[in-house]
């Protein structure tokens, strides 16, 4: 009856034996068992290598511990051409019959985790060490979980007893001790952004906030959050947040608090048909640059030093000014991302589709910045 | 007569036994669960003599013909029947696998294509009326089968009198807007074109213009989870009147109450369409000291009534239909702010309370 995991290759075998070798109680009030996660729409990374994992089948975070916290401080350059049809033939299928839903790095180990979806649904999470992909196993580890709070949705179902209430988790991330969802609902155009204390209580001290973005000229409207990070701006911490109709808001951290009502200030518009993908922030020579990956779009740079300039003329929203006016941002060169994040301070890990069709995982260097 | 029946049965029933060739025993046999082939058992003739702390060294699956191949992830788990493999997701309808001891291809297995089973169908498209406001806003689509996710901006298309492919007219969001089930998905038409100057709508303007024949047109090419394509090609052909930017108003509403003593249903009608999502979830009926009725909600043709129907009869008194503010029609304006609010003019209510009716059963 005992399980082999071939994928858990002898190395990783050993890193794991030396691990449970010394029994210590569970970090951050997690429980060994299997998570029963039925779909993963995002992955962040908390502390000590603790992966949280945005379930929006079952409305679910989970922080799962991958015991994958041993400091990388000399991280090689990733290169993985065609890395769907590479995961697909380790899933014993065709690249047709998967899509990668969302990459996270590691900040500690540097190691790229990544969340895919087969035709049926089935998710899987896997690991990229180097031009290595290997499974992450989600059974008997440390975890520890979270249900969002959708509570109207309880009885409103179909005539075949389907749930109608629409949702997805639309982005997942941490900072400061708290993790950061926000959620799209196919019912109600609104967003809902929770700030949820880590690691998890039983009271479920959550924020669940209803945004209002105060938009150009002087219509002020609800729209959901599509991605976000979160950033120092002047000293004060800000979330960034990208919009499904009209991209870059910034909403002080402080101010997103339980049950408010908080005001952002668009920053810039950047284009139609579009929808953001990924945001991070990254530097380089002392200057930070917002980075943003679009559905339709090249990859923007955004300087912080003109988001800061902005920050006087955005206090009064309806001012006609920035009807039109924005942050400047530049394209790069670098068309259809389709995800994104940060590997150290100045590099991101990028999966492109190519314009030969391939699909890349690549490492970008310094001298987009 | 009936006896006579079973006899060519019973033979060929001992042929198949007897004529099975002594390898059967060796061939590997797929695991089925719902339709899906989530396992092999490979019998231990055909891996024998392996020691269990290396079968995952020794022994792969993998894709049929490939150069270099390439062990399929998965867990093995040692049965008195045989060594039983599961891969991470099930194997794929169509495929050839091969199955390899100490790099030698020992046997290999085709998981044939489903032709079993009904293709899924779209049941519902809503809103189901066939005139619509230029400004809408969602689209729900319900399917009879869970669907496979990711893939509806390949296969929804906007179509304008009949001719023209509207691009970029529905949000390209993902992960997608489905329920828990996936069968319920739904689509927004780009917000930022259809909201006032944004510069979506500055410079492409609004997806959608009033007095013009659209249609909703979804590909048979569309599969399920399970790998099936729709039974056929969908479509849904509507024509658009005036922009809808006004709240809707309960005050204006009708009721029809029920009689005493009845499960006559309690009927509301909103003198026009509103989101079939979210008429599901908001209304709440309640009896004069404030208790819940329990009952069922229905929703009438082209979202502009609802009954409810409630468990048990009716008593005679007084009730109240409690209405949360963030019922939307069409155009995605709820109770208590328009999708567009012009921050300039009115002081409008901003965040809203529940909505009551009241309404007397006799």
């Amino acid at each position: 009856m005992k399980k082999v995991y071939f994928l858990l290759a002898a190395l990783a075998g050993l890193v794991f034996l030396a691990n449970t070798s010394r029994v210590r109680p569970a970090k951050y009030g997690m429980a060994v068992g299997t998570p029963e996660i039925r779909s993963i729409s995002g992955l962040a990374f908390g502390p000590d290598g603790v992966l949280l994992v945005g379930d929006s089948k079952s409305a679910t975070v989970f922080a799962i511990d991958t015991k994958d916290a041993t400091a990388n401080v000399s991280t090689q350059p990733v290169e993985i051409k065609n890395i769907d049809q590479k995961i697909a033939a380790l899933l014993g299928t065709d690249a047709a019959n998967i899509s990668i839903q969302d990459i996270a790095v590691n900040p500690v180990s540097k190691n790229i985790y990544c969340a895919v979806q087969s035709a049926d649904g089935t998710p899987v999470l896997l690991k990229i060490t180097g031009d290595k992909i290997e499974a992450v196993s989600t059974k008997n580890i440390p975890f520890s979980s979270l249900a969002l709070n959708n509570a109207p949705a309880e009885d409103a179902k179909d005539k075949r007893g389907n749930s109608v209430r629409v949702a997805a988790i639309s982005d997942i991330g941490f900072a400061d001790g708290k993790v950061l969802v926000s959620g799209l609902s196919g019912q109600e155009f609104n967003s809902t952004f929770r700030s949820i204390p880590f690691p998890f209580t039983n009271k479920q001290d959550q924020s669940t906030l209803e945004i209002y973005h105060a938009a150009h000229g002087k219509y002020e409207t609800l729209a959901p959050i599509r991605t976000f990070t979160t950033a120092e701006i002047k000293g004060k911490k800000y979330l960034v947040a990208s919009y499904t109709c009209t991209p870059l808001v910034l909403f002080p951290m402080d101010e997103l608090k339980p049950g408010t009502h908080v005001k952002g200030r668009t920053v810039a518009e950047m284009g139609s048909g579009n929808s953001p993908i990924d945001m991070v922030t990254v530097s380089k020579g002392g200057e930070s640059f917002l980075m943003m990956s679009n559905s339709a779009r090249p990859v923007f740079k955004v300087k912080y030093k003109s988001i800061e300039a902005y920050q006087g003329a955005l206090t009064t929203p309806v001012e006609e000014s920035f009807a039109t006016a924005g942050v400047d941002f530049v394209s790069l060169p670098v068309t259809n991302v389709i995800q994104m994040d940060k590997l150290d301070d100045s590099r991101m890990i990028i999966l492109q589709r190519r314009s030969n069709g391939s699909l890349d995982l690549w490492t970008s260097s310094e001298r987009y910045l | 007569m009936v006896r006579l029946a079973y006899i060519p049965g019973l033979t060929f029933f001992v042929c198949l036994i007897a004529c099975l060739p002594e390898s059967a025993n060796q061939s590997i046999d797929i695991q089925w669960k719902n339709g899906q082939a989530f396992a092999i058992r490979i019998p231990g003739a055909l891996a024998a003599d392996i020691p269990e702390d290396s079968i995952f060294s020794l022994v792969t699956v993998n894709i049929a013909g490939q150069q270099n191949p390439v062990g399929i992830l998965g867990s093995f788990e040692q049965k008195e029947s045989g060594l039983l493999f599961t891969p991470m997701i099930p194997f794929t309808r169509g495929m050839h696998y091969d199955v390899r001891v100490r790099d030698t291809r020992v046997g290999g297995f085709e998981v044939p294509e489903n032709n079993a089973g009904n293709a899924p169908r779209v049941i519902a498209i809503y809103p189901s009326a066939d005139t619509l406001p230029e400004n809408l806003l969602k689209i729900y689509l319900h399917f009879n089968q869970p669907m496979r996710e990711g893939l509806s901006a390949k296969y929804i298309k906007l179509i304008k009198n009949k001719r023209d492919t509207i691009d970029g007219a529905f949000l390209d969001l993902q992960p997608e807007l489905w329920n828990p089930e996936r069968t319920v998905l739904t689509l927004w038409l780009d917000p930022g074109r259809i909201k006032r100057d944004l510069q979506p709508n500055k410079r492409l303007g609004a997806p959608m213009q009033r007095g013009t024949h659209y249609e909703i047109a979804i590909s048979q090419a569309w599969t399920d989870a399970r790998g099936k394509r729709l039974a056929k090609a969908y479509q849904k052909a509507f024509v658009t009147i005036a922009k809808d930017s006004l709240s809707p108003q309960p005050s204006q509403w009708t009721l029809v109450p029920p009689t005493a003593a009845t499960k006559q249903a309690l009927k509301i009608d909103f003198k026009e369409p509103l989101d079939h999502g979210l008429l599901q979830e908001v209304f709440t009926v309640q009896d004069g000291a404030g208790e819940k009725i329990s009952g069922q909600w229905q929703i009438g043709k082209a979202e502009i009534q609802c009954h409810f129907i409630p468990d048990a009869n009716w008593k005679a008194g007084s009730y109240k239909v409690l209405i949360e503010p963030r019922l939307e029609d069409l155009a995605g304006n709820n109770l208590v702010r328009p999708f567009d609010r012009d921050i300039t003019k009115t002081s409008e209510a901003v965040t809203g309370e529940i909505a009551l009716l009241h309404f007397n059963v006799k």
